[in-house]
C-alpha cells in the first residue's frame, strides 16, 4: 500500500508529466487560458491516459513480448491511443448526447498528445503489474491536470495585470511556466525514485 | 485592471455558432471549428474517411435552441453555457467512470492479487461506472444545466477571439 502511495505521489508531483518530463507541452500552452477549459481537458486526457494505459500494459504483456514484438511496440501503442480516444468519444455521446456537445471538442486534441503515449512508454519501461501501471498512468494524469489548471488560473491573472508589452502573450506565459516548474523542483526532495 | 468588467453576472463560457436550420419554435445551430482537427493541413488525409472532416464533426455537434429571440438561418450567434457547467460534465463523463473502474480493480486486488482478475474488475467497474454516469447525465439535462443559451446576435466574422476581447472591453 505504502508502495503504491509513493509510485503515485512521485508520478504526479516529483515526475511530473508536464513539468519535469516535458510531455503535453502543446496542451499546456495551448488550452490553459481558462480554467474551465483547462478543467474539461485535463479531466478527458485524465480519462484516456488511463484507459489506453490499461490496454497497453495488456498488449504489452499478451501480445508484444510473448511474440517478441517489442520493435512494433510505438506503432501498437500509437493505434491503441486513437481506439481508446475514439471509444471515449463514441461512448460519451451514447451515454450523453448534451455532454458530447459539451466535452466533445477536447477529445480529437488528445490522440496527438504526447502525454498520453509517454505515460505508456514508461509503465512498460517500469515492468509494473497491472494495477501499479493503472496507478501510476492515474496518478501521472492527475499530475498534468493539477498543473493544467494551477497555469490556466495563473494566465486567468496575468490577463488582467499590467505587463509591458514586450513581454505580453506566450513570453510571460514561458516566464511563468518556468518559475512553477522551479516550484515544483521543491517535491524532488521527497523522493529519490 | 479592466474595472468596466461586471464581475457579479455569472460566469459563462462564450461560444460562436451559426443557425443553420429553424424548425418551427427550435432552431438548429451549429458551432464554430475550434480545434485544430478538421483545419489543419492534414485534414483531408486524417483518419477514416468522414470522420475527421471539418463537416462531420460540426454536425456531430449540432445542437437546438428554443427559437425565442427570432432567428433565422445563416445568422451568427453567440451562445453560453455557465462556466461550473462544464466542471459538472466533466466530472460527470470522466470522474464517476474512473473512480468506478479504479475503485473495483483496488478491490479485486485486494481480494484477488492476479493481474486478470483486476483487469476484469476494472472493466465492469468502467462499465458500472458509465451507466452510473448516464444516470446523472439524465438527471443534469432535466434540470437544463447542460443547455446551451442565446445571448445575443453577432456578425458573420465574428471569432472565438474577438468576443473574448470584446466582453474584456465592456463592449
Amino acid at each position: 500500500m505504502k508502495a503504491y502511495i509513493l509510485l503515485m505521489v512521485s508520478a504526479a508531483l516529483v515526475n511530473n508529466v508536464i513539468l519535469a518530463r516535458f510531455l503535453g507541452l502543446c496542451s499546456f500552452m495551448g488550452v490553459t487560458t481558462r480554467i474551465d477549459t483547462a478543467v474539461g481537458m485535463g479531466m478527458a486526457t485524465t480519462f484516456v491516459i488511463t484507459v489506453s494505459s490499461m490496454a497497453d500494459w495488456a498488449v504489452e504483456t499478451y501480445l508484444l513480448q510473448p511474440f517478441g514484438l517489442g520493435y512494433l511496440r510505438t506503432v501498437t501503442f500509437i493505434l491503441v491511443i486513437a481506439a481508446a480516444v475514439q471509444f471515449t468519444e463514441m461512448t460519451v455521446k451514447k451515454v450523453s448526447p448534451p455532454l458530447f456537445q459539451m466535452l466533445g471538442i477536447y477529445l480529437p486534441l488528445i490522440t496527438t498528445n504526447c502525454a498520453v503515449l509517454g505515460v505508456a512508454l514508461l509503465l512498460v519501461e517500469g515492468r509494473m503489474t497491472f494495477i501499479g501501471a493503472t496507478l501510476f498512468a492515474f496518478a501521472s494524469s492527475i499530475g498534468y491536470s493539477l498543473v493544467m489548471v494551477i497555469f490556466a488560473g495563473l494566465r486567468e491573472r496575468l490577463a488582467l495585470a499590467e505587463v509591458p508589452r514586450l513581454f505580453a502573450g506566450p513570453p510571460i506565459g514561458f516566464i511563468v511556466a518556468s518559475l512553477l516548474a522551479l516550484a515544483f523542483m521543491g517535491f524532488s526532495g521527497m523522493s529519490t525514485n | 485592471m479592466d474595472d468596466t468588467l461586471d464581475f457579479s453576472a455569472p460566469a459563462m463560457v462564450e461560444g460562436i455558432a451559426h443557425v443553420v436550420a429553424v424548425d418551427g419554435n427550435l432552431a438548429w445551430l451549429e458551432p464554430e471549428q475550434t480545434t485544430s482537427c478538421g483545419s489543419c493541413a492534414s485534414s483531408g488525409a486524417c483518419g477514416a474517411k468522414g470522420i475527421g472532416t471539418t463537416a462531420s464533426r460540426l454536425e456531430a455537434r449540432r445542437f437546438s435552441l428554443e427559437n425565442e429571440a427570432g432567428l433565422t438561418v445563416g445568422e451568427t450567434v453567440v451562445v453560453g453555457i455557465r462556466e461550473n457547467a462544464l466542471v459538472k460534465a466533466s466530472l460527470t463523463a470522466y470522474a464517476i467512470p474512473l473512480t468506478a473502474a479504479l475503485g473495483c480493480g483496488a478491490l479485486a486486488q485486494w481480494a484477488d492479487g492476479r493481474d486478470i482478475i483486476t483487469m476484469a474488475a476494472m472493466v465492469g467497474g468502467l462499465a458500472l461506472g458509465l451507466g452510473l454516469a448516464r444516470l446523472n447525465a439524465g438527471r443534469l439535462s432535466a434540470r437544463g444545466e447542460l443547455a446551451p443559451r442565446f445571448l445575443r446576435r453577432t456578425n458573420e466574422t465574428a471569432t472565438c477571439h474577438t468576443i473574448t476581447f470584446n466582453k474584456k472591453a465592456g463592449e
